[in-house]
């Protein structure tokens, strides 16, 4: 009997904390949708964003739910083939991150590179007409946040990702963006990766694309 | 027993949780306006966080502890978010929710009667890649826009050639102020290029007619010319050509920047691998050089500063048909009758602009600039000096004022004086100042229309003349891909500047404009209808002295000089692009097709002007092989024969009634791009006129003989490399 009022009093516990505060469902979301392997479908990534969204509606004067939607919806639009679709997810992505600087009160490294990926997939669109505009918002972005932060390691991933699929006669290819994936992992490396407030995502991708970058090296080697 | 006695102690406690927050579920789906399902929408009780995801059948389903009276809310980028009351009692299923598609509002209407509007959600526009890459163009942004409806081909004339009208008659338009002189200057009857790179610019907007408040003095249309922002980062290129030698540099500080580069050219090698037609000779080949420098400064995030200025000095010496042959009239006392005349060519140009703009949270816009042209041209005409100075010094300053994000006001001012000094065997000069003030607005009242009126009013000091000029165009979407557009108003221009050289004050010409079009665009692919007419009235008209067959004269002999001239111009006119069908591959298909006829200057009877074929048509094609990192382009041109006069038809009915051969060019270019580590490097070589075909734009007659009128060059070879270093040390962002 006892354990039972004491699981129930935890019970309790658990819901009014979770109606006091954005960190636990959020956290729960975020983590649920990062572990996604690569191949999981469209849809169920879909769900998870959906879900921080009522959560980002719910604590609406808090930037991290907010910032967390718009981190996923810039991920989402990357898999929309329509352009005006395209454009239409990452319009809300960009109001998502609006809404995360309200509530910070001013731009961090974090928000910069953000609004450095959306750039890039703006970018990703349509890059051959796109890409003189989009390519110096992306630039700009990542150099301010440089300069607030230049051990934030999401911008050297995103720099690395933009230069993997930028045709090597135009300077990228795997070569050339090997550094930029092996420099964002050694700042990976110093990230706890607990506290939803202090934004860690990027270090699976990062993974994958620097072990892409040595296996083609490798091959390269050895031919 | 325990297992009961267990489960009877459970069983308040489970009733009371359930009472507590009972888990109804919530189901149903969420369907279009057309009854499609919509996949992906969230779907959730307002103000709290339960909710589901539709799946590919637009069914959705969740639980909630939420009772009583609430709102279903369902959101989905791509549909308008809709709300539902709802009752919660127990489980619900079956709710149908239906959303609207509001992808196609998202991309409010906009007019392109007119116009090849320049953003980057319009595709039917030219960027500079695009300029670069036509084959034909010869990386001329001017030259790439004759592949574009609505203009001529031209290999004789200095500028674009639009719906009827001369080359005087369309103005070219960098960062809101005209600009005089902007082609370099050669010999008569020989077309130059531009003088500007199309890497200057970040929008190139062109407009057939019917075009905004902002601007006058172009009786067909304008050519908009917007300079790029902030560079991206400091960088270096270079470059070497089969004509010459270039190099700029760019440094780039986090609120300004700064660049400068310098060319020279020299035509020897290019005149050595190409064919040069019969009547053209240098005997000293056109050489020369500039240099140019740029500042660019933002103070804050909204607010940004162009500074520009170059320069630029070229000379030539060349032997050219007489341009005065076939010149019937003999009070004219200088004529030459050898059939080649020598032409030297100095020319120094200096060009400035500088402007500023500045938004103040959405709401106004203020943009003010200023710039000076001035062209000083040393030429020997047969033995003769022909000294010509031309200048031109503009202020623009206007204020847009956005109410709501479907209305906005422009309210601007600007002021313009020009003039040219030519001396050549005695000074001709004249000098004008207009000063204009325009008013338009911008207005959305609903997604599928748009509405665009505006008014200019304007004075010429020179003639002392004011005149007011309405404008008026609108758009309506006919489909989510599809809109219709109409565009008309009035527009005024001073004739042609020979006339105020020579003596005569013709007062201003006009023409109105109607113009519709019909545009489909979708994934990549756009279609365009357009037709128009154009009516032009008090257009300058010469008396006395009977046609003269001579188009690149310098001064006017005539009794009298009037506004009684008239005119007119209809055409319909086709364009398609499609970016989709095949990868990598990029083609378009311009048709024009114009009926036009004019009483103006020296025309003895109304005809169409010598430099109108009727059907133009352009066939440019473009594909990127990955695999050999090239791209390679070809453009057929085609034009149907030019008018031109016999003077053994000089009856009403005969005059310009004759039509030269067909014009036909081919283009091609071919681009190899390369990284050589962080040098990132462009090959390219460019065939114009493959064949070698000899096109002819017209006869003069001398002495009975009937000479062609023929570009300077047929078959044209060009190559060359461009570098480029943006990348100065390896971590760099």
């Amino acid at each position: 009997m006892k354990t039972l009022l004491l699981i129930g009093a935890l019970t309790l516990g658990a819901i009014t904390t979770q109606a006091q505060d954005y960190k636990q469902p959020l956290t729960k979301a975020w983590n649920a949708f990062d572990a996604l392997p690569m191949e999981a479908s469209h849809d169920s990534k879909v769900q998870l964003a959906n879900k921080m969204e009522l959560i980002a509606k719910k604590w609406d004067k808090d930037w991290a739910p907010h910032f967390y939607v718009a981190l996923t919806k810039t991920i989402l639009s990357y898999d929309e083939k329509d352009v005006a679709k395209h454009d239409a997810i990452l319009d809300d992505a960009e109001k998502e991150l609006g809404d995360a600087i309200k509530g910070l009160t001013k731009n961090t490294d974090e928000t910069y590179v953000l609004a450095a990926m959306i750039a890039n997939s703006r970018m990703a669109a349509d890059p051959m007409s796109r890409w003189p505009k989009y390519g110096k918002i992306f630039t700009d972005n990542l150099q301010s946040a440089k300069e607030i932060n230049a051990s934030n390691p999401r911008m050297y991933y995103l720099k690395g990702v933009s230069t993997y699929f930028t045709p090597a006669a135009y300077g990228g290819g795997k070569k050339n963006a090997l550094p930029y994936f092996e420099k964002a992992d050694g700042f990976f490396a110093t990230e706890k990766g607990d506290d939803i407030d202090k934004p860690y995502w990027g270090k699976k991708a990062n993974t994958y694309f620097f072990g892409e970058c040595k296996k083609d090296d490798k091959e390269v080697n050895k031919n | 027993m325990r297992k009961r006695l267990l489960f009877l102690f459970f069983a308040p406690l489970l009733t009371a949780s359930f009472s507590a927050s009972a888990d109804f579920r919530i189901s149903g789906k969420v369907i279009d306006l057309k009854d499609k399902p919509v996949k992906g929408a969230s779907v959730y009780l307002d103000n709290t966080i339960d909710g589901g995801t539709t799946d590919s059948l637009g069914q959705f389903s969740f639980t909630t502890e939420e009772k009583g009276s609430q709102t279903i809310v369902c959101t989905e980028s791509a549909h308008e978010t809709t709300g539902l009351p709802i009752m919660i009692a127990g489980d619900i299923s079956d709710l149908v929710l239906h959303m609207k598609d509001n992808l196609h509002n998202l991309e409010a209407v906009t007019i392109t009667a007119g116009s090849f509007a320049s953003n980057d959600r319009t595709k039917t526009v030219l960027n500079p890649i695009d300029v670069v890459t036509t084959a034909g163009s010869n990386g001329d942004v001017v030259k790439a826009m004759q592949m574009l409806p609505g203009t001529q081909q031209t290999g004789t004339d200095n500028g674009l050639l639009i719906r009827g009208g001369d080359v005087s008659e369309a103005a070219i338009i960098v960062d809101e102020t005209i600009v005089q002189s902007a082609f370099v200057s050669g010999p008569p009857g020989l077309a130059t290029r531009s003088r500007f790179s199309p890497f200057q610019f970040k929008g190139v907007s062109f407009s057939s007619g019917g075009y905004s408040a902002k601007y006058s003095q172009a009786l067909s249309g304008v050519l908009d010319l917007n300079t790029n922002d902030m560079p991206d980062k400091s960088n270096v290129n270079l470059g070497v050509n089969l004509s010459g030698v270039y190099a700029s540099g760019t440094k780039r500080w986090k609120k300004s920047s700064f660049d400068a580069g310098g060319n020279y050219f020299n035509l020897s090698p290019l005149l050595a691998v190409s064919s040069v037609s019969n009547g053209y000779k240098f005997y000293t080949v056109p050489m020369g050089g500039g240099a140019n420098a740029r500042y660019v400064w933002t103070p804050n995030k909204d607010g940004i500063l162009k500074a520009t200025f170059s320069t630029t000095y070229n000379k030539s010496g060349i032997n050219i048909p007489n341009p005065t042959l076939g010149i019937t009239d003999t009070t004219n006392t200088f004529n030459t009758t050898d059939a080649q005349v020598k032409y030297i060519t100095e020319d120094k140009y200096y060009f400035g602009t500088i402007s500023y703009r500045q938004s103040f949270k959405n709401k106004y816009l203020l943009y003010t600039a200023a710039s000076f042209s001035y062209d000083d041209l040393n030429n020997v005409f047969d033995r003769l000096n022909l000294t010509q100075k031309e200048y031109r010094n503009q202020f623009r300053i206007e204020v847009k004022r956005t109410f709501t994000n479907k209305l906005s006001l422009l309210l601007g001012t600007d002021l313009q004086n020009y003039g040219v000094k030519k001396d050549f065997r005695f000074t001709q000069q004249f000098d004008e100042t207009q000063e204009a003030a325009y008013a338009e607005m911008e207005w959305n009242p609903i997604y599928w229309l748009a509405l665009k009126p505006g008014i200019r009013y304007e004075h010429s000091n020179l003639l002392n003349q004011d005149k007011v000029a309405p404008r008026f165009s609108t758009a309506i979407k006919t489909g989510n891909h599809s809109q219709a557009s109409l565009a008309g108003g009035i527009f005024y221009q001073n004739a042609n500047n020979i006339y105020y050289l020579s003596g005569f004050k013709p007062g201003m010409q006009s023409a109105i404009h109607y113009i519709a079009n019909w545009q489909w665009s979708k994934n990549d692919r756009t279609l365009r209808l357009e037709g128009y007419y154009k009516n032009y009235q008090d257009l300058a008209r010469e008396y006395g002295m009977g046609y003269s067959a001579n188009r690149f004269r310098t001064n006017v002999i005539a009794n009298y000089v009037d506004n009684t001239g008239y005119g007119y111009a209809q055409g319909l006119e086709l364009f398609w692009r499609d970016k989709k069908s095949w990868k990598n591959t990029d083609y378009w298909i311009s048709y024009s097709y114009i009926d036009t006829k004019r009483m103006y200057e020296n025309f003895t009877a109304s005809a169409t002007p010598t430099f109108v074929a009727a059907h133009n048509l352009s066939v440019v094609g473009k594909h990127f092989i990955d695999k050999w990192h090239t791209n390679i382009s070809a453009t057929y041109s085609f034009a149907s024969g030019y008018p031109y006069f016999d003077p053994a038809k000089a009856t009403a009915a005969g005059f310009l009634s004759d039509r030269t051969p067909a014009f036909h060019n081919t283009a091609i270019t071919a681009a190899y791009l390369h990284s050589f580590g962080k040098w990132f490097t462009v090959f390219y070589v460019s065939v114009d006129n493959v064949l070698n075909t000899k096109n002819v734009f017209g006869y003069r007659y001398y002495n009975n003989e009937k000479i062609a009128v023929t570009p300077g060059f047929y078959r044209t070879v060009f190559f060359g490399v461009n570098a480029s270093l943006s990348q100065f040390s390896k971590d760099e962002l």
